[in-house]
C-alpha cells in the first residue's frame, strides 16, 4: 500500500535570540490509508514541530526546513511558508492541544465550522451553517443547533474539543492530525474524545496522526508509533513492537516509568534521571547518551543510525550493531 | 441600566462644579463696566434668584432651569438664548468631531495593522517614527503647519485646491478633521499595534491556517475583527480628546463650532454661555461613553452584561 503521507529525512531550525535551534534532526515518518498513527515524544522533542512545518503553520521566519522531502499521495510537497496550503481544510485536518483558545473568541461556534466549507467547498452561508449542525451532531454535541449559535465562552473544554474535530472533518479530509488533543481535558472526557476520534475513523477511513506525550492514549488507539526524542525519532513500529518488545533504552524508561496495575505493588515508578539535551547544540552523537543506563564510548562521539529489528520496527542505538554485546534490555 | 444611572450622577456632579466654580470667579455679571438698567438688572435678578442665597435658591432655580433644558440668555450677545447657541454651532463642531473620529479610527486600525503585520520592517518603523511624533506634538502646530502647507500648495498650483480656513464646503472640513484626528490616529495606532501582535500569535489563527482560509479571510473575519476590540474600549475617552482639541482646531481654522463660543465666553465671563455649555458637553460625553459601552458588548459576545 502506498503511503498517504511521507516524510522523508526532514529537519526544521528556529532562529532565535539564543541562537539556532535543531527542533527536528532528520525525520522520517509515513501514515499509511486508514491507520493511527502515533507519534510520542516528551515536550520539546519536535512531535509538534515536525507536522506544523510541513503543514506550513510555523512562523517563517524565524522558522526553516534545512531539509527533507515530503509527499502527499505520492505527490511531491512545496516546503516554503505556504507548505501544505491546498491540503489545508480539505484533504487534512487538524485539531489543537488547548481547544479554549484555538477557537476564535468573536465568532460563532457554527460559523466557524461552516467556514471551510463556504470556502473550499463553495456552499452558501445558510448551507454551510445546516451542515455545521450536522457536524456538531456526528461530534456526539447534544442539541447541536444550540450550540451552533453560542460562542466558545460559552462552552466547556471538552465540548469545544468536539467542534474543534467537528470543524476538522467539515470536508470530509483524508487525514487528521490530532496534536495533543486530550492533553487540555480532563481524564474522563479524553476517554470520550478518542473514542469519538476512533468512531469517526472507522466511519470515514481516516488516517488519523495522533501526536501526544501519553503512552496510555498510544496503547489505546495507535496502531503504529514512532517514539521522537531530541528531534529524532528514536524507535517506531507496530504498537505491540514498541509497547512488548520496546528496542530503544529510551522507550525502555518510558515504559518503567509508567504507572501501571503492576503484579508488583512494591515497584517503585523509574524516573528518567537527567533532562534532554540542548537543541541550540545537538550533541555529535546519540542525543540520549546522558541519560542512557547503557551507554557505550561509541554513543558520545558517533551518533547511531536506525537499525531494522523486525519487519517495521526500527530503532536509533548502537545496541543493535552486530559488534555490541548481547544484552537483554529488560533488565536495564 | 446601572450605568445610566452612573451617567446620571455623572452630569449631576458636572453641573454642581460648574456652578460653584462660576459663583468663585471673581466679578459679578451685572457689575461691571456695561451699564446695565436698573430694571434688566432686576428683571434678572428675579428670573436667577440673583437677589437670594446662593444655596439653596439660586442653585435650585438653576437645576430646575437644567432639567427644562433650558441654559438662560446669554450675558454678552443681544438677544440671544444659549440654547440657540447651542442648537446652531453645535452640528458644525459634531460634524467635525465626526469626521475626526472617523479618520483617526480608520487610520488607527488601518496604520495599526501595517505595523503589526510588516513588524520590525519598514513600514513598521517609519510609521512608528510618526507616531511618536504625532503624539507627542500638540494639534495647534499641526494645524498652524497644515495652513502654511495649503497656502504654498494653492500658491504653486495658482488655484485654490483646499481653503486655508473658514467653514461651509466639504473642502473646509478636510485639513481640520484631519488635525483634529491625528493625535488620537497615533495614539490608536499604538494601541492596534499591540493588540494585532497578540493576535498574529493567537491559537485561534493557527486554527484559521488549518482549516485553509485564504489569507484575506484569515485577516478580515479572525484578526482584525478581535484586534480592534480593545481600539474600540478607548473610543469613548478618544472621543473626550478629540472634543476638547476641537476648541483650538476651531479657533484655529475660523470655524464657527461650538468650541470658539465656549473659548470665548470664558474670555468674557459670560456666565450662562459658560454653564451651558460646560453642561452640555459632559453629558454628551457621557452618552457616547455609553453608546461605545453598548457597542462593544455588541461586538465582542463576551461582554454581554445586564
Amino acid at each position: 500500500m502506498n503511503a498517504l503521507l511521507s516524510i522523508e529525512n526532514l529537519s526544521v531550525e528556529f532562529d532565535t535570540h539564543g541562537g539556532v535551534v535543531h527542533a527536528v534532526r532528520d525525520v522520517s515518518l509515513a501514515a499509511y490509508p486508514g491507520e493511527t498513527v502515533a507519534v510520542v515524544g516528551e515536550s520539546g522533542c519536535g512531535k509538534t514541530v515536525t507536522f506544523q512545518s510541513v503543514m506550513g503553520l510555523i512562523p517563517m521566519p524565524p522558522g526553516r526546513i534545512t531539509a527533507g522531502e515530503v509527499t502527499w499521495r505520492g505527490d511531491r510537497m512545496h516546503l516554503g511558508r505556504s507548505a501544505g496550503r491546498d491540503l489545508r481544510g480539505t484533504e487534512i485536518g487538524m485539531i489543537f492541544q488547548d481547544p479554549m483558545s484555538s477557537l476564535n473568541p468573536t465568532m460563532r461556534i457554527g460559523d466557524q465550522i461552516a467556514e471551510p466549507l463556504q470556502v473550499h467547498r463553495g456552499k452558501s452561508r445558510r448551507q454551510a451553517l445546516s451542515q455545521a449542525v450536522s457536524l456538531l451532531d456526528q461530534a456526539r454535541i447534544h442539541a447541536p443547533e444550540r450550540c451552533a449559535k453560542q460562542y466558545p465562552f460559552e462552552l466547556s473544554g471538552g465540548m469545544l474539543q468536539r467542534a474543534m474535530i467537528a470543524m476538522a472533518i467539515a470536508c470530509e479530509p483524508a487525514m487528521l492530525i490530532a496534536d495533543e488533543p486530550t492533553t487540555a481535558l480532563d481524564v474522563t472526557i479524553q476517554s470520550d474524545i478518542l473514542d469519538l476520534l476512533a468512531d469517526l475513523q472507522q466511519r470515514k477511513g481516516m488516517t488519523i496522526v495522533l501526536v501526544t506525550h501519553d503512552l496510555g492514549v498510544v496503547a489505546r488507539v495507535a496502531d503504529r508509533v514512532a517514539v521522537m526524542y531530541a528531534g529524532q525519532i528514536v524507535e517506531s513500529g507496530t504498537v505491540d513492537d514498541v509497547f512488548y518488545r520496546p528496542a530503544h533504552p529510551y522507550t525502555v524508561g518510558l515504559k518503567a516509568a509508567l504507572p501501571a496495575r503492576s503484579i508488583d505493588p512494591g515497584r517503585d515508578l523509574e524516573p528518567i534521571a537527567g533532562t534532554p539535551p540542548d537543541l541550540f547544540a545537538p550533541p555529535a552523537g546519540c542525543g540520549y547518551f546522558m541519560r542512557c543506563p547503557r551507554a557505550m564510548r561509541v554513543c558520545e562521539g558517533h551518533p547511531p543510525d536506525l537499525v531494522s529489528l523486525e519487519a517495521g520496527h526500527v530503532s536509533r542505538c548502537w545496541l543493535h550493531h552486530d559488534y555490541a554485546a548481547d544484552v537483554s534490555l529488560d533488565q536495564a | 441600566m446601572k450605568r445610566l444611572l452612573q451617567g446620571v450622577v455623572t452630569i449631576w456632579f458636572i453641573a454642581t462644579s460648574t456652578f460653584v466654580a462660576m459663583h468663585n470667579v471673581p466679578g459679578n455679571p451685572l457689575l461691571d463696566e456695561k451699564a446695565v438698567s436698573p430694571e434688566i438688572r432686576r428683571n434678572l435678578e428675579a428670573r436667577y434668584g440673583l437677589d437670594r442665597p446662593v444655596f439653596p435658591d439660586q442653585y435650585l432655580t438653576y437645576m430646575r432651569n437644567i432639567l427644562r433644558g433650558d441654559f438662560g440668555i446669554s450675558f454678552t450677545q443681544r438677544n440671544r438664548r444659549v440654547n440657540d447657541i447651542l442648537r446652531e454651532h453645535f452640528p458644525v463642531s459634531a460634524i467635525l468631531g465626526i469626521l475626526a473620529i472617523v479618520f483617526a479610527g480608520f487610520g488607527g486600525i488601518l496604520f495599526g495593522s501595517l505595523t503589526a503585520v510588516y513588524r520590525n520592517r519598514l513600514p513598521d518603523v517609519v510609521i512608528m517614527v510618526l507616531v511618536v511624533v504625532g503624539i507627542s506634538v500638540p494639534g495647534f502646530v499641526f494645524a498652524a503647519l497644515a495652513q502654511l502647507g495649503i497656502v504654498g500648495l494653492n500658491e504653486v498650483l495658482g488655484w485654490t485646491v483646499l481653503p486655508v480656513a473658514g467653514w461651509g464646503t466639504l473642502r473646509h472640513l478636510i485639513i481640520p478633521s484631519l488635525v483634529l484626528g491625528l493625535g488620537t490616529m497615533a495614539f490608536l495606532t499604538r494601541l492596534m499595534r499591540s493588540s494585532m501582535l497578540d493576535v498574529l500569535g493567537a491559537d485561534y489563527i493557527r486554527t484559521a491556517r488549518s482549516k485553509g482560509l485564504p489569507p484575506t479571510r484569515i485577516f478580515f473575519r479572525h484578526q482584525l475583527a478581535n484586534a480592534s476590540l480593545p481600539v474600540l474600549t478607548v473610543l469613548g475617552p478618544a472621543i473626550a480628546a478629540i472634543t476638547t482639541g476641537g476648541f483650538v482646531v476651531e479657533l484655529i481654522f475660523a470655524i464657527p463650532g461650538l468650541g470658539r463660543y465656549f473659548v470665548e465666553a470664558v474670555q468674557q465671563l459670560d456666565y450662562t454661555v459658560i454653564m451651558g455649555t460646560t453642561v452640555f458637553y459632559g453629558t454628551f460625553l457621557v452618552v457616547m461613553v455609553l453608546v461605545v459601552d453598548l457597542a462593544y458588548a455588541l461586538v465582542d459576545p463576551r461582554v454581554r452584561l445586564e
